[in-house]
């Protein structure tokens, strides 16, 4: 049965399309992979969908009834729910208190009834397969856990359907499992998801349809078994778009930097060389260190012991001293660690050249600055209008872009990117992978950490894996799989002992 | 016709969200004028000479200076109207015993400049709230001037127990509070008092701070995303701390404006609410409360705005200077709310348009 259908649906800001003639539908009792780059109107539709926007032209029909302008409690109410990659679960409350927020059971005297709650909540939680304490403090709990909260609250006030907005970027693999077992599950129960990710294995692994958008228009729907992920990336890039092979062995260089016992918060005993032009790659599950590692590295976190050297160089201190030596650190999470929102994009482009060089000039020359920006811009092929404009105008890829640009500005050797690509699409996670391959080829180091394998295939030269802070493996660029990485990053092969080596 | 419509609206909407200080400084005057006209005088030069050469404009104006730069950062200094007390009375005794103008001077501001660094280092290394440190200095900074004012000799303090005064008698008194604090520089008929090229020098310097300076991007950036301008190697503590620094440097600077004007201070009683003042004209000022946002040329216009509000209060007959404060707590919230609401009334007012067109 047909629950959610969506018809013609338009939407223009201003003067630009973002939406043209959309077809959307959505059965009972299945998840639908809603799909598409960065700006090919995902969010557009999900907000017309939930109310937050109106629609220009189009219908909406939900459970048979139309909503010819759909306000956010009207969808609340009629059983939609937006659980968004941001969560909006309160962390200074308890979980019961969470899934009751707003409509608390009151005893007599009008105060919240505890007990009652608490006892719904482990009813609710029984029911549904999660295993989690309803009066832990929400701020205690980890991210797969708050991610299933707000599943289960907008459960709890009776959600037919789910729109799940990039769920998994921030959880391990093992907390995806978990996850995925319970959509699983409830969608065995007749719950329907919407699931939005740029992720194929899982895209693959838990969806029954999907649906591509490209540009704000309709390009295809159909069932997941009927298709390749090599087919449904060609459809969200386009016919333009080739999945060649980028990776090419290069000479390397004299070693540049050097990790002799290196420790610190997260991390331990950490020892490894590389070479000047290498492009190494950390991975591991989320809270294996490898992170915290890249941080220490750029004086972000402090060292406990160990020496990181550059150049022959030991370096420790500010973070502007790492600078001056030229370690540079794309951090992950973009937008909490990157974006100064209130600035334009040249502001965000200078602001850590001049933190080397305003002591010798302390005022600002525009000509130079944009002599030197329009420069970065052509190389990195950054797809932005004027300088002036807010940074916040360009799509996540571009704003990576000048991200780089910022670092590569202050004339950094040692790259070090924390989840580069990160809530970035598919073309431009390619370009950026190129971008890596050529800074390597003009002489500089980068060291990328990162969570997805096929990532490491395309671009490492070596690949580091991390476990509980430690190094457990280093494998050659041929050796990448993602089978044995997965092994090591899971401990599986010590679990398992010489049975699994064999 | 409506497509045509709707892109000046933008515009204009554009302009006044960028400018809404210039707006508000003439939708004020212009009231300004009109409470004149009908006390049955006319609007003269004299009457925005004196807006310029007023004390809530210049006194209060340099210290918005500061309170700018602080707020732009996300925080707040509370304590500037104690620290201005402060201030005010060591740059007085230090004229009273020296009779020198480099010394004072010197005194002003590095009173200042010390009231603003135990702020900025209890903020910045001691992690403390701001408006918790600067809560704390408020009462301490006025406490302590009144209790000096008590105790010192009536040869230095000169005046009575309760006053830090200028000593008329001193060879350059009469150059410091007849030319320069009261004097006005004369354009033809026009005159308009030195102390607001004092400020409006101070201003421009920080405009160009603000505007031109790798430093003063580092204070926007601080305010407007922390955790992104550390990691771009912004040290964000010195910045913290430098603000409050600056802050202090103008209220020694405001100090001795009040010195020079007014010749005296009283501990007990001046400069109360200044904080609140200067924290109103930056608001005016159109400057974000919430840091990142915010241009220092506004300041000017902020300063002034409040400036006037007070000439209209005082000029309409009948009303009390009791009700003064209600008045300008009024007409900012006013402002506030034209600047916040607006853009969301717009909006919620297209929406319905679009609703009815689309059920239509």
């Amino acid at each position: 049965m047909t629950i959610l259908e969506m018809n013609h649906v338009s939407k223009a800001f201003g003067g630009a399309k973002a939406l043209s003639d959309i077809h959307f539908t959505v059965e009972e009792g299945e998840i639908h992979a809603l799909l598409g780059e960065n700006g090919a109107g995902k969010s557009t539709l999900m907000n017309i969908l939930t109310g937050v926007l109106p629609a220009d032209q189009g219908t909406i029909r939900f459970l048979g009834k139309d909503y010819p302008s759909p306000t956010i409690t009207q969808m609340e109410e009629a059983g939609i729910a937006f659980v968004h990659q941001e969560l909006n679960v309160i962390n200074d409350l308890s979980v019961s208190d969470n899934i009751f927020l707003c409509r608390e059971i009151r005893n007599r005297l009008g105060l919240i009834n505890q007990k009652e709650q608490l006892r719904r909540t482990k009813q609710l939680f029984e029911d549904l397969g999660v295993e989690m304490d309803p009066s832990a403090m929400v701020s205690e709990l980890k991210t797969s856990e708050k991610q299933l909260l707000e599943i289960c609250r907008a459960l709890y006030a009776d959600a037919k359907l789910l729109i799940l907005d990039e769920p998994t970027t921030s959880l391990s693999n093992s907390e995806i499992d978990h996850l995925f077992g319970i959509l699983r599950k409830l969608r065995d129960q007749g719950k329907s998801f919407i699931f939005i990710s740029h992720k194929m294995p899982e895209i693959f692994a838990i969806s029954d349809r999907y649906t591509v958008l490209r540009n704000g228009e309709f390009v295809t729907s159909g069932n997941i078994k009927d298709i390749t992920p090599h087919a449904v990336t060609s459809h969200m890039v386009g016919a333009q778009y080739v999945d060649a092979e980028v990776y090419q062995p290069r000479k390397l260089g004299e070693p540049i930097m050097v990790l002799d016992h290196y420790s610190g918060e997260g991390f331990s005993d950490i020892s490894l060389e590389v070479q000047r032009g290498e492009i190494v790659a950390f991975t591991g599950l989320a809270g294996c260190g490898a992170s915290e590692l890249m941080q220490t590295m750029f004086g972000a976190l402090p060292a406990t012991g160990g020496r990181f050297s550059v150049n022959g160089k030991a370096l420790q201190g500010s973070i502007v001293h790492f600078m001056k030596n030229s370690v540079a650190m794309l951090p992950s999470n973009r937008k909490e660690n990157s974006v100064v929102p209130d600035m334009s994009i040249l502001e965000n482009f200078y602001l850590a050249e001049h933190e080397l060089s305003r002591g010798k000039r302390p005022f600002i020359r525009m000509k130079d600055e944009l002599r030197r920006y329009e420069s970065q811009k052509e190389s990195l092929h950054i797809k932005a209008g004027d300088p002036s404009d807010s940074i916040s105008s360009l799509s996540g890829g571009n704003q990576q872009k000048v991200f780089l640009a910022r670092w590569l500005n202050i004339g950094a050797d040692l790259l070090l990117f924390d989840n580069p690509t990160q809530g970035v699409d598919v073309g431009a996670k390619e370009e950026i992978y190129k971008l890596i391959l050529q800074f390597a080829s003009e002489g500089k180091t980068v060291i990328i950490n990162t969570l997805e394998i096929p990532e490491i295939q395309k671009v490492a030269d070596r690949c580091v894996v991390f476990y509980e802070g430690k190094i457990v493996k280093i494998f050659e660029h041929r050796e990448v799989n993602e089978h044995d990485v997965m092994l090591y990053s899971t401990n599986a092969i010590e679990t398992a002992g010489e049975e699994m080596r064999s | 016709m409506s497509g045509k419509e709707n892109g000046f609206g933008k515009r204009l909407g554009r302009i006044w969200s960028q400018y809404s200080y210039i707006f508000v400084l003439l939708i004020i005057m212009i009231g300004y004028a009109y409470t004149i006209h009908i006390n049955g005088n006319d609007f003269k030069f004299s009457h925005i000479a004196a807006i310029l050469g007023s004390q809530n404009t210049c006194i209060v104006g340099t210290i918005a200076l500061g309170m700018a730069f602080v707020i732009i950062t996300g925080q707040i200094d509370l304590s500037v109207g104690s620290s201005l007390v402060l201030c005010t009375g060591v740059s007085i005794v230090v004229f009273n015993m020296t009779d020198s103008i480099a010394l004072m001077i010197l005194a002003g501001l590095a009173a200042g400049a010390l009231c603003g660094l135990i702020n900025g280092l209890l903020v910045g290394l001691g992690k403390m709230p701001p408006f918790v440190v600067t809560l704390g200095t408020m009462l301490i900074y006025r406490s302590l001037t009144l209790s000096v004012v008590r105790k010192i000799d009536p040869v230095i303090s000169g005046s009575s127990s309760s006053q830090f005064a200028m000593i008329s008698k001193k060879e350059h008194y009469k150059f410091l509070r007849m030319v320069f604090g009261t004097g006005k520089l004369k354009f033809g008929s026009f005159s308009i008092p030195y102390i607001f090229f004092v400020f409006l020098l101070v201003a421009i310097l920080l405009i160009i701070v603000s505007k031109k300076t790798k430093y003063g991007k580092s204070v926007y950036a601080v305010g407007s995303n922390e955790k992104s301008a550390r990691l771009a190697g912004i040290n964000v503590t010195w910045v913290k701390i430098s603000v409050f620094v600056l802050t202090g440097v103008l209220v020694g600077i405001a100090s001795l404006l009040q010195a020079c004007k007014i010749g005296n201070v009283t501990p007990a009683s001046s400069g109360q609410s200044y904080e609140m003042y200067a924290i109103a004209s930056v608001v005016l000022a159109g400057v974000s409360m919430a840091g990142g946002k915010g241009n220092m040329l506004g300041v000017i216009f902020g300063a002034l705005s409040y400036t006037t509000i007070n000439f209209i209060i005082v000029s309409i007959p009948g009303l009390s200077v009791d009700i003064q404060d209600t008045f300008q707590g009024l007409v900012l919230i006013i402002v506030i709310l034209i600047q916040t609401a607006g853009p969301a009334i717009r909006e919620s007012l297209q929406r319905a348009r679009k609703r009815r067109q689309s059920a239509a």
